[in-house]
């Protein structure tokens, strides 16, 4: 018996010295492992296209979008019934009482840095000079949205391995930014306008980016980034700089403000998105009855509207339906009587009435037909997404000459756009006509949010919002990010 | 035939006899007689007789009798059968001993433990052992619901009532925050993958609908019984699989056949058990006035009186047919069998249908030295899914529109469907102009050899293999008036899924005693490779509306822009190796201790963390044996078990950064989008196993004459270095990574096990069996947060109802706490103003489950009722939320009856809150079974029985929805849910009539 027990352990021991079946290696059939010593990847050509790809996060109407522009005094998210409570997202960004469990904060978050670290994967991938040019510019640009918003961004090299990341202060930030930007702008090509408009970063795009961190400087080296801001002359120069090299490049006005966001031939659109379709930007806004049908949502505020001068072609004009798809559809500011392509009226099906749109918007438990509408991209002739173009660097010219006491200069560029937009001319210029010009021009374009911090009313009351909290200016860290990462601290407020 | 069974009965008493020789005492004599079942009298073949004192003995054969010669002084013989008492009969002067056997009580089952089986009395660990005569009846498609409700701690919940549909399985609570909560299946010891097989179907817009339950190709009527290892100490032998529990399924051997032919029909009819009550046309009409005005009522008025439910619901057939026979010898066994099943769902053009056959054979050689079994199963499954969908957004999938359909609108007119609305599709023109189906093809299957090297020392082989195809198929018409589908020209999703699992193992058992020492060792290798591969590819802008054409001609859809994309391809392979040991000691019969130890090296996991080592020790002290206890008591035990085992489930390859091409799909304006190219995982090298501690302590008992008898355990389960998908530190590849964090779920429960024999006569039994269960599920040291539960619905985009954090229940509702409407109903107001979610110390995970079984015997007459419900959760009712609000019916959607008058405005925007929270508790009963064996009395028909069976006869609950057990799958960023009804299949009531007759 005992034998058996010693012949039982023997085979045993024997199992064990059988070599192994296998030696546990993965081999990966649908998956290139990488096994580059910087982080790199094996295909920059290839990753370089997928981060002109990423672009396409700004068509979304929410995220990153929805932080630049519902936080304004030009758009208001309204709930309708049962349509966009969306737990809370929308009206949160109107009133500023959003915090940091906000989902559109984490969202923005987490796709700008995604694409940051893309870029500097790129980097790290043995790239082309241009290449590396167009990666440094992408990357700049994403990483300009996180200073931006939050004020702190978060970096790593793409070979560090479980290492929690570093995080660049405003400022540090603002620097790398720069120096990214000033490194690629010799290898960047040097693109004049296209019909298409230009998807492709360049020397222009590089300089209008620089104008816009330049003349935002004061903003982003404040402790806080409250104000009140100084502006530095030498930081305007750089900001007229940068626009006469782009005009130089052969940017110019056009003469019809729509062209801008339609397939037809302009001179201003410097760099725009290369993916995806701007039919968010008219979907969000649109009534269920239009044609094509909308999601009855975002209307712009009364007050805001109401600035407008009745000549100025940026308010839009009054369909021509022609019984062509779309053609009952409006460029511009949508309101009152609303139009079938056939001309006849469009009568609202829930209540049937007529669907006319009226300035006044309540925040929540508004009806379908408050708040007026805004389109910018036609359905008939949509165009991708714009994200430089040469009115606004005109505009930035004009503000750096006006923060520079240059009043005279500023004034004659505002009213050199004034003219091709059909608006007065202006005989003098301060900050609040400055500010408006802006928002005439650049209107649901993405811009809103920094303009309205520089010229400090950001934190002013307006309808459905009260006076709110300085320290607004900057998003909060999301919660989850702080948790991800000890080196993250908390903005101010939060 | 019977001749050479004779003929293998007198050869196996040589051998027999050879073997014994020198113990052999000169003068013998031959004994014979039947060995038959006690209640049927039916012959009971391979029953086991042995002389008491000698290794003389044999089985009984085909016709259940037997012979034996029997040494001059032996006193006592022994029939021993699976499932029966043994009985001992003292040797008389008779030489004929026909033996009646009872079908065993508690103690005397056979449970089966991984790598062998136990007597129920020597197991050290906590199990439950369910078998055929336990089973849930009826239209039961896959294994788990044989046993819903049958086992103490066993939660099983499918996710709706749709045929074939995912079932959710939690063994002692859930115990990770992520998919892969389920028990380790394994059928005749080839363990399962937890990989899907089927596909998910591409949304068409109307949002994305789950894969099939993947043991939907084992056909119920092939399964003997099924296993269920709980405790950490029984699981640990699975090591990395064990932490959810495991599952052993055991399918019918020729063993338990009478070798004759086995043929059971059963046609089963379904109605759904509840209708949801929303307005007919002429209060939808005045309701709608009320709000928006006579004019717009005018408008919305189709002039119809149409009951949408109705319009898409039916009576479901369900055909079920199973034949099989075999025949088992002294050196062998074996059986065949077919079924086909048919079901029809209640949701027209929605069913499941299936054809399986098994094949189970085993025999010896060599003296009976060797064994040689296979156990192998085919299974041809097709799938008809109704465009019924777990998220979908504004438009609603089928169920909502069924719902919220207008009453007024008419189906049609003059035979063309009705569909004037893009965004509230017509209810019948979805069932028309849809089609989507699965079709599967699985093999399971394993041979193995088993050795006995000398005496007392045995080896086995088992290579397994599991291999399945399947193909789905989901057409959407451009005759459907849907955005996205009809101004698309059609969409179709193809998707095809292949898995290739392979298994071998090898072990050793080493079974001796010595003196009052018994020992029991077993020593194996294991390896197994599971290989996953998928395509998928889109198609839209259709030049036909034929769905026919759609499929299998699909070149009719455009090439170009706006055509068709080959969506992605993957194919992944992993590894499992590992090396397992189990050594069980008894002393005197009284104390009985097991210790296992498995290591476990899988691909899952970089190098340096590939292996995982997870012991386990148990203790058993039978009392019963020992003099103290109380005369009263037949069975007393205690046991002790403490283990730890792992969890593996996640996805292939994390660790390391792999570079891919992205999917691409066709958005709803029919544009091209994605094929980006990207890292798709980072660098992880530190990823290492999740584990779960385990400490048990049960009690075993039994009282007069064992006719109460049952056991209590008490549990805690602590589940460490959580695998959890966590929000990466940007900037990174992905917003998520996995990583093991040092956050415990605990899981503490106590579960009750109850059999009583209320009465045991001739002519009326009565038995009684319950089982309850209790369990307390917290997260513990967990600094941050993740949200899951998404919940869908206009309005309700970036909603979510749940959120995993410290101190919180898994999957905890996080809600706005909901008080009431504002005066002038625009407004939902909440707890203390606060207009931000918070816990609301309500969980969706069931603090109770309860079932209990009461069967009857009358003669030939049996009657069985089951009874099952979950108790002390909430459901999230996002059908309500989504639907059923004023500002719903203010836009010309029906409502449910309860809308009127709530206070609520036609402005108000209904965000989640308490406001859609329900207690979940239910009792129902589940099971109800009348049946009659006809007494024969004829040599052609041997066994004659008819049955009627209804299922989901009776539901107790508060819950509004259409059905309390509902578990529709809200995962928000991978993460799953719990809890949440959307849109749910509805559930059936089906009564089943079928009769079994054996030849």
């Amino acid at each position: 018996m005992k034998n058996k027990l010693i012949l039982f352990l023997l085979l045993s021991l024997g199992m064990f010295a059988i070599p192994a079946c296998t030696d546990l290696e993965v081999n990966e059939l649908d998956s290139v492992p990488s096994t580059s010593e910087t982080g790199g990847s094996s295909d920059p050509t290839a990753l370089l296209a997928s981060s002109y790809e990423d672009l396409g996060a700004f068509n979304d109407q929410a995220n990153i979008y929805s932080l630049t522009e519902h936080v304004s005094d030009e758009m208001i998210p309204p709930t309708r019934g049962v349509d966009w409570g969306d737990n809370g997202v929308w009206r949160t960004l109107h009133a500023h009482t959003w915090d940091a469990s906000h989902a559109y904060v984490l969202n923005s978050w987490n796709q700008l840095n995604e694409r940051a670290f893309k870029c500097t994967r790129i980097l790290a991938s043995n790239p082309t000079a241009e290449q590396a040019a167009e990666a440094k510019f992408l990357r700049a640009f994403y990483m300009y949205h996180v200073m931006d918003l939050w004020g702190q961004v978060p970096f790593k090299e793409a070979n560090q391995v479980g290492v929690i990341p570093e995080v660049k202060s405003r400022m540090v930030a603002f620097d790398f930014i720069v120096k990214d930007l000033n490194e690629a702008l010799p290898l960047l090509p040097d693109l004049g306008p296209v019909v298409e408009g230009n998807g492709k970063a360049s020397k222009s795009a590089a300089n209008a980016l620089l104008a816009r961190m330049y003349l935002n400087k004061a903003v982003y080296s404040t402790a806080s980034g409250e104000g009140p801001y100084t502006f530095d002359g030498a930081d305007m120069d750089k900001v007229i700089a940068a626009a006469d090299a782009i005009a130089a490049a052969g940017y110019d006005l056009d003469d019809n403000y729509f062209n801008n966001f339609s397939s037809q031939a302009t001179n201003e659109l410097i760099f725009r998105s290369t993916t995806g379709s701007s039919q968010n930007r008219t979907r969000m806004t649109l009534h269920y009855d239009h044609n094509p049908d909308g999601w009855n949502g975002f209307a712009t505020l009364a007050d805001f509207y109401n600035k407008f001068e009745a000549n100025d072609t940026r308010i839009g004009n009054y369909p021509t339906p022609d019984g062509t798809e779309f053609s009952g559809i409006a460029r511009g500011f949508l309101v009152g009587q609303q139009l079938k392509d056939d001309g006849t009226p469009v009568i609202e099906k829930r209540s049937g009435t007529p669907l006319i749109f009226k300035p006044e918007c309540p925040l929540s438990g508004a009806t379908t037909q408050q708040g007026i509408r805004v389109v910018k991209y036609h359905p008939s002739d949509q165009a991708k997404l714009i994200f430089f173009r040469y009115a606004d660097v005109l505009l930035m010219k004009a503000e750096a000459l006006m923060r520079k006491n240059d009043d005279a200069a500023a004034l004659a560029l505002v009213n050199t756009l004034r003219a091709k937009r059909g608006a007065s001319t202006l005989t003098s210029l301060d900050a609040t006509k400055m500010l408006d010009e802006r928002g005439f021009e650049l209107y649901w374009e993405g811009i809103r949010r920094i303009d309205q911090i520089r010229f400090e009313t950001f934190n002013k009351p307006w309808s459905e919002k009260i006076v709110t909290e300085s320290f607004r200016v900057l998003f909060p860290i999301p919660q989850q990010a702080l948790d991800s990462n000890p080196n993250l601290q908390q903005n101010k407020g939060y | 035939m019977k001749l050479k069974f004779d003929y293998l009965t007198k050869c196996l008493l040589l051998l027999l006899m050879a073997m014994g020789m020198s113990s052999l005492v000169i003068a013998q004599r031959t004994i014979k007689g039947t060995v038959t079942d006690a209640q049927s009298g039916e012959s009971l073949i391979g029953a086991n007789v042995l002389v008491i004192g000698t290794s003389a003995g044999t089985i009984t054969d085909i016709d259940g009798t037997y012979e034996l010669r029997v040494p001059e002084g032996a006193t006592q013989i022994e029939f021993t059968y699976t499932g029966y008492s043994a009985k001992r009969v003292p040797l008389t002067a008779s030489n004929v001993y026909d033996v009646s056997m009872d079908a065993g009580t508690v103690l005397d089952e056979v449970v089966v433990i991984g790598y062998g089986s136990v007597k129920k009395s020597d197991a050290t660990g906590a199990m439950t052992s369910v078998t055929e005569k336990n089973f849930n009846k009826g239209a039961v498609v896959n294994p788990e619901q044989l046993i819903q409700g049958r086992a103490a701690g066993v939660q099983i919940t499918q996710a709706s009532g749709e045929p074939g549909s995912g079932v959710n399985i939690r063994i002692r609570g859930t115990s990770s925050a992520r998919n892969g909560n389920g028990p380790l299946f394994v059928v005749d010891g080839v363990p399962l993958s937890g990989d899907e097989t089927t596909g998910g179907a591409g949304d068409g817009g109307l949002g994305r609908s789950g894969s099939r339950n993947p043991l939907n190709f084992l056909n119920p009527s092939d399964i003997a019984s099924i296993d269920i290892l709980k405790d950490a100490s029984a699981t640990a032998i699975y090591g990395s699989r064990g932490a959810n529990g495991v599952v052993l399924i055991t399918t019918k051997s020729g063993a338990s056949n009478s070798g004759g032919l086995n043929y059971g029909y059963s046609i089963g009819f379904s109605n759904i058990t509840k209708k949801l009550d929303v307005l007919s046309a002429d209060e939808f009409l005045s309701e709608y006035e009320k709000l928006n005005g006579a004019d717009a009522a005018k408008l919305i008025d189709g002039g119809g009186d149409t009951d949408w439910q109705d319009e898409i619901l039916q009576t479901g057939i369900t055909h079920n047919h199973n034949v099989s026979f075999g025949s088992s010898s002294k050196d062998g066994d074996f059986r065949f069998s077919m079924g086909y099943l048919d079901q029809e769902g209640i949701v027209k053009e929605s069913g499941f249908n299936r054809l399986t056959g098994r094949f189970n054979g085993s025999k010896k050689f060599i003296d009976d030295r060797l064994k040689i079994g296979t156990q192998f199963t085919i299974s041809n499954s097709r799938d008809q899914a109704a465009p019924i969908t777990e998220n979908s957004g504004f438009v609603g999938d089928l169920w909502s529109n069924a719902l919220k359909g207008n009453p007024t609108a008419v189906v049609d007119s003059a035979g063309v469907l009705q569909q004037d609305n893009r965004n509230e599709p017509n209810p019948v023109a979805m069932i028309e102009y849809t089609k989507d189906f699965t079709n599967t093809l699985r093999t399971l299957g394993n041979i193995n050899a088993e050795l006995k090297i000398v005496e007392h020392l045995s080896f086995k082989t088992v290579a397994g293999f599991d291999r399945s195809f399947s193909s789905r198929k989901s057409a959407w018409s451009s005759d459907l008036n849907v955005g996205g589908i009809g101004d698309r020209g059609g969409r179709l999703f193809l998707n095809d899924i292949e898995t290739n699992d392979n298994l071998w193992e090898n072990y050793f058992t080493y079974d001796n005693d010595f003196g009052n020492v018994s020992f029991t060792g077993l020593l194996g290798y294991s390896y197994q490779s599971f290989e996953f591969a998928s395509k998928r590819a889109e198609f839209s802008n259709f030049r036909t509306a034929d769905l026919d054409v759609m499929i299998n001609n699909y070149a009719s859809a455009n090439q170009g822009a706006k055509g068709v994309v080959g969506s992605n391809s993957s194919r992944t392979k992993d590894e499992l190796q590992s090396y397992f040991g189990r050594v069980n000691f008894g002393i005197s019969q009284k104390y009985l201790f097991t210790a296992t130890l498995r290591a476990d090296g899988s691909t899952r996991f970089g190098s340096g963390n590939q292996y995982g080592y997870f012991p386990s020790a148990a203790f058993k002290w039978r009392l019963i044996s020992e003099e103290f206890v109380p005369d009263f008591f037949d069975d007393l035990g205690l046991r002790l078990g403490y283990g730890v085992t792992g969890n593996q489930s996640i996805p292939h390859n994390v660790y390391q950064p792999r570079e891919r091409f992205n999917d691409w799909d066709i958005n709803n304006d029919g544009n091209i989008e994605g094929g980006g190219f990207s890292f798709v995982s980072s660098a992880n090298p530190d990823l290492k196993w999740e584990t779960t501690k385990q400490t048990n302590i049960g009690l075993d008992f039994g009282f007069m004459n064992n006719r109460i008898s049952g056991s209590i355990d008490f549990y805690k389960k602590n589940t460490a270095d959580l695998l959890f998908l966590v929000r990466a530190a940007q900037p990174s590849d992905q917003p998520f990574e996995w990583r093991n964090l040092d956050t415990d779920v605990e899981n503490k429960g106590v579960e009750l096990a109850l059999n009583i024999v209320a009465v045991d006569n001739s002519k009326f039994g009565w038995n009684i069996s319950t089982n309850v269960s209790y369990n307390k599920n917290e997260v513990k040291n967990y600094n941050s947060f993740i949200n899951t539960g998404e919940i869908n619905g206009q309005g309700l985009s970036g909603a979510f109802a749940q959120r995993i954090a410290e101190g919180q229940p898994l999957f905890a509702f996080f809600l706005r706490d909901f008080v009431g409407f504002s005066p002038d109903g625009a407004q939902q107001l909440y707890k203390d103003g606060l207009d931000k979610q918070v816990f609301v110390g309500k969980s969706p995970l069931p603090k109770y489950n309860l079932g209990i079984t009461n069967s009857f015997n009358f003669g030939d007459l049996d009657f069985s009722f089951f009874f099952t419900g979950q108790f002390g959760h909430y459901i999230y009712n996002n059908t309500a939320n989504a639907l059923f609000t004023a500002g719903a019916l203010a836009s010309g959607r029906n409502v449910t009856k309860d809308v009127i008058g709530n206070g609520e405005s036609r402005l108000n925007s209904p965000d989640v809150s308490t406001r859609f929270l329900e207690k979940g508790d239910f009792l129902r009963l589940q099971d109800l079974t009348l049946g009659y064996n006809v007494q024969t009395g004829n040599k052609t028909i041997k066994g004659l029985r008819f049955y009627v069976n209804a299922q989901n006869l009776l539901t107790f609950t508060n819950y509004s929805g259409q059905d309390p057990e509902v578990n529709t799958n809200k995962a928000l960023d991978g993460v799953p849910s719990a809890g949440i009804d959307y849109t749910a299949y509805p559930r059936a009531r089906t009564v089943t009539l079928g009769a079994n007759i054996s030849f």
